[in-house]
């Protein structure tokens, strides 16, 4: 079964195994290793922030820390989910604590317990990721989607969802048809999905970056 | 997450919904054609009626002879909410960019108009008419607002965690604002100041709805948790909780002798599912009243002085006011 994770190596370890590969040549009598900080230093740029979104009427405090919200057996389309905190400077926020919750795959929030909700680790390079299945459509909803709270000292929460460009409600065109949900006021919230695996087995995996405001 | 129930409103609209057998219908009142009623807000005193209508309109009918009195709006601003006063010498209108508009009644004449951060959601009015709280939406992240009316300033923000805040009501003497936040904290301050008194952090979910006690020592809190559980006013701590239904707390309200609590559910698997009207005994923390069927779905209501709950449903541009004992 093919897998997807994040990669185990920090965007400056990755430069300088570049380095050590000679896919990256240095010419300068510094070490390879400040040539990749000053790098990956310059290569920091300021982001727009993350939209946010509704925060939705069923967020439940004292999530367990977990990256694994889908349990073995679960129905539904695996789906890991990924990505990195930033602020608006660019900097990387390894401190960030991410809540995530979702319904499971019929659509259903688990208000009794805690399935399908986590607070995910987040890596020394701010990386998060989590495997879940992808959401059902809530009746009450238009569009299937994860909520997400996310909070970094010296920074504003950020409160929003992720959305899913293969939702059959946008019949394949988002662009046109992302407001299609009441509730979706940014297209920037509606993810590329990418599918992965063998007609037995579908995989999704989606990328979403997250940006925070500073205080 | 008002928003969202808002939303959910609009679909209820189209829904089946609830009914009772012991309901009787008082009055039938036409709006304009295209002027359906999407919520109303019923007078405490009972004699009025004010609804939100499709065309951006707040129309005020006398109750219970159900003739237009007042056309009001927002200017251009679609209407996110519309609230009275305790004595319903004061009618509220909050927008969806934020705009608030506050009139007498039933003179019309406007008192006060000032923005508020973002879209109102909720909003409560003290009972002597000198404060009003309210509540920006949680997409906003904006904190809950206390304004003076008699200044027309606002007098302090009262920020949360995270979120904004939920649900609003001030005491009987007005002397104590309970909030209910998105972060699930309840906080009770100082009413005239904003000072906080005392917080409770016990929530797990989100509360959606707050009401003090008659004697103003209890709030009684409801929400995502289906449950509604009383609080000692003066500490925040929970001293009691009735039993657990098998639906979300929307709303809550105490009869005017203080014995009633009415509180408004709906089925967090959708709202389009029937979900019930309960009027609880409060000594006795037992249901008095289940109101439930498939005909009706109210779309606003509240105790009258008479002891009655009246409800309101729409149906097209037909406004339908029912009452239960």
């Amino acid at each position: 079964m093919a897998t997807l994770s994040r990669p185990a190596l920090t965007r400056r370890e990755i430069l300088e195994k570049c380095v050590a590969l000679g896919t990256v040549a240095i010419a300068s009598s510094y070490p390879a290793s400040a040539m990749a900080a000053a790098f990956a230093e310059q290569e920091k740029r300021p982001r727009k922030p993350t939209p946010p979104n509704d925060l939705g009427p069923f967020y439940k405090k004292r999530a367990p820390e977990t990256a694994l919200l889908r349990a073995p057996g679960d129905p539904g389309m695996p789906l890991t989910v990924s990505g990195q905190i930033f602020n608006t400077r660019g900097d990387t926020l390894s401190n960030a604590v991410v809540e995530v919750w979702q319904t499971d795959n019929l659509g259903h929030y688990d208000l009794d317990g805690y399935r399908y909700r986590g607070k995910l680790p987040v890596d020394s390079s701010a990386a998060y990721k989590f495997d879940s299945v992808m959401p059902g459509h809530y009746p009450d909803r238009v569009c299937q989607h994860v909520h997400y709270l996310v909070t970094a000292p010296g920074h504003k929460p950020l409160i929003t969802q992720l959305y899913f460009a293969t939702d059959p409600v946008f019949e394949g065109d988002p662009d046109h048809n992302f407001t299609r949900d009441p509730l979706i006021h940014s297209r920037e919230l509606v993810r590329p999905v990418i599918l992965t695996g063998d007609p037995h087995e579908v995989l999704a995996a989606v990328r979403f970056e997250l940006c925070l405001e500073l205080l | 997450m008002r928003r969202w129930l808002v939303f959910i409103g609009a679909l209820l609209f189209f829904a089946p919904g609830l009914f009772a057998q012991n309901l009787k219908l008082e009055k039938t009142i036409s709006a304009p054609a295209e002027a359906d009623v999407r919520f109303t807000a019923v007078s405490p005193k009972g004699d009025f009626i004010a609804g939100a209508c499709k065309d951006g309109r707040v129309r005020l009918w006398s109750f219970p002879g159900g003739e237009l009195r007042q056309v009001l709006d927002l200017k251009d601003e679609k209407i996110s909410g519309v609230w009275f006063s305790n004595d319903g010498s004061l009618l509220a209108v909050g927008g969806t960019r934020g705009g608030v508009r506050i009139w007498q009644i039933p003179s019309g004449k406007l008192k006060l108009e000032f923005r508020a951060a973002g879209q109102v959601d909720a909003l409560a009015i003290s009972p002597n008419r000198e404060l009003l709280a309210l509540a920006p939406s949680s997409e906003s992240a904006a904190p809950a607002e206390l304004w003076d009316l008699t200044t027309g300033k606002e007098v302090t923000d009262l920020p949360t965690k995270f979120g904004g805040s939920l649900a609003l009501a001030f005491s009987p003497d007005s002397q104590r604002l309970a909030v209910a936040d998105a972060d699930t904290e309840i906080r009770i301050f100082e009413a005239q100041t904003g000072a906080i008194r005392a917080t409770n952090d016990d929530f797990l979910l989100e509360p959606f709805a707050l009401a003090f006690s008659a004697d103003g020592k209890s709030v009684f809190v409801g929400g995502a948790d289906k449950t509604i559980s009383t609080l000692d006013a003066a500490s925040g701590k929970v001293t009691g909780a009735f039993p657990k239904q098998g639906f979300v707390v929307q709303q809550l309200q105490v009869s005017y002798d203080g014995k009633f609590l009415v509180a408004v559910y709906f089925d967090q698997a959708s709202s389009r599912n029937p979900a019930p009207v309960l009027i609880w005994n409060i000594a006795a923390q037992k249901v008095q009243t289940t109101i439930l069927q498939p005909d009706v779905t109210p779309n606003g209501g509240g105790f009258v002085p008479d002891g009655r709950l009246l409800l309101t449903s729409s149906s097209g541009n037909m406004l339908k006011v029912w009452s239960v004992r």
